[in-house]
């Protein structure tokens, strides 16, 4: 076709399809253009053959079939669906507006979610957050430490050295209300670094604990290493006697 | 197909569903309003007349959809089965028979998903039957070619197109109506059916060799 007139706008015209505007337009077109007015004719054609298939409909045994079909599965199983369905079908029905069922339930998944997102937030409490001692000075390594509270860090020394402290959720929470570290409080202080170059007084260091427990050790804490003499990291530790000094620098500030 | 008491053909389309009126689709409405309440207050067999009522829609939009018969019941099985199930989601300010219609096109457009679209029967199963026995016999094998070659055209469009020119031009219904059922705009349903028919008209012209 030569006619430049939109073809796209002459297949809605055939069905009225067009604003009022561009059907006017459309309308006025066809008048003076013998192609377009030609392509209109054959559009119509094709649509009296599509409308002729609105003549087609299914037979009325099929749809009997489907019916008891239908019938006999609802009273079966009834609408079978889980507690989800069982919730909302109460919302909207109990709030008779579909709309407001469905804002009472989004409210609900909003409180849902951020309850869910504050608990998945909270540290975890295991057992291992609790210290556990072989015998009466011997501190087992906690599991997990590193998904505990973190209070310090991430500490740079001026050159390779990053230090951490993690201390054990039920302390932290403790200690968040009343200022005080409790019983089995059990602190960590871990040191990713190069130890030629650490500052005192940690720096052959790389894994350290206080424990908090009054029945143990005398003033309250007890303090242990578990930084073996080869750098690498021990499973447990032997708590640090007195001479270590570890009491004088931190008894003064533990309370 | 259906018949009327007096044995004429009956043809359940938008069509002439649009020739009811006022006050008999506000009847029906209330009708279906009350069938639905009772089913919601516990009482399945209420939803046997409203299954009744919209059965030969639904299962002739699905077997339009999917091409064949089985493949159609199936599907209108499936949709009065959610239609049930999300009953309490039906809005009774408005109209049942689009809301069963969006839940049919959803439930063919999976099952196309997992099935091969098989369209070559239904001119075969339902082949129409106001032909004129007297008349030439000729002519009725040429209508049901014409068919053939309509549903080739048809199958040969992008889906989107196929199933707003189905809507639109077969089941009859309004611009808004299939914006509405396909959760589209009506410029984007408009766009759909414009290009649909310049491709149906194409494809057809190519099938029979030209223009005709």
């Amino acid at each position: 076709m030569s006619c430049a007139f939109p073809k796209e706008t002459l297949a809605l015209h055939i069905e009225g399809d067009l604003t009022p505007a561009v059907a006017e337009i459309t309308s006025s077109h066809l008048a003076a253009c013998d192609e377009c007015r030609h392509f209109v004719e054959q559009l119509c054609a094709r649509q009296s053959l599509l409308k002729s298939l609105r003549l087609e409909t299914v037979v009325s045994s099929d749809c009997t079939g489907m019916r008891r079909d239908v019938m006999a599965l609802i009273n079966e199983r009834g609408a079978g669906a889980g507690w989800a369905w069982r919730i909302e079908r109460a919302f909207v029905l109990g709030f008779q507006r579909h709309s407001y069922a469905m804002a009472a339930i989004t409210l609900i998944c909003l409180a849902s979610a951020a309850v869910l997102a504050q608990i998945r937030n909270s540290p975890p409490e295991t057992e291992a957050s609790v210290p556990a001692f072989e015998g009466r000075d011997t501190l087992l390594r906690p599991e997990g430490y590193r998904d505990w509270m973190l209070m310090g860090g991430p500490a740079r020394s001026p050159r390779t050295s990053v230090e951490l402290v993690f201390i054990n959720p039920t302390a932290y929470r403790e200690y968040a209300k009343t200022g005080k570290f409790p019983e089995g409080t059990l602190m960590i202080w871990e040191a990713v670094r190069d130890t030629q170059q650490a500052t005192a007084p940690h720096k052959q260091s790389s894994l350290l604990a206080s424990v908090k427990d009054s029945s143990r050790f005398d003033g309250g804490w007890g303090f242990f290493d578990f930084t073996r003499l080869d750098g690498t990291v021990a499973t447990k530790a032997k708590a640090l006697p007195e001479s270590s000094g570890c009491r004088t620098c931190h008894r003064q500030d533990a309370t | 197909m259906e018949f009327r008491p007096d044995g004429s053909l009956l043809v359940q389309t938008a069509l002439s569903m649009s020739r009811l009126s006022h006050e008999e689709l506000s009847r029906d409405a209330v009708e279906i309003a009350r069938l639905v309440r009772l089913t919601l207050g516990g009482d399945a067999t209420a939803f046997e007349p409203i299954i009744l009522r919209y059965e030969t829609r639904v299962m002739t939009l699905a077997a339009r959809l999917l091409g064949t018969r089985d493949d159609a019941r199936d599907a209108a099985q499936e949709v009065f089965l959610r239609a049930f199930k999300y009953l309490h989601r039906l809005d009774l300010q408005k109209p049942v028979e689009p809301w069963l219609m969006r839940i049919t096109v959803n439930v063919c457009r999976d099952a196309a998903r997992t099935r091969q679209r098989r369209r070559d029967t239904l001119v075969d199963i339902e082949t129409p039957e106001t032909i004129d026995p007297s008349a030439d016999p000729y002519a009725g094998v040429a209508r049901k070619q014409e068919r053939v070659i309509l549903h080739r055209a048809l199958d040969s469009l992008p889906e989107k197109e196929r199933l707003a020119i189905l809507l639109r031009d077969v089941e009859g219904l309004s611009t808004a109506e299939v914006a509405s059922i396909l959760q589209s705009s009506e410029t984007t349903v408009r766009s759909q059916v414009s290009r649909g028919r310049l491709r149906l008209k194409a494809a057809i012209d190519r099938m029979t060799g030209g223009e005709r």
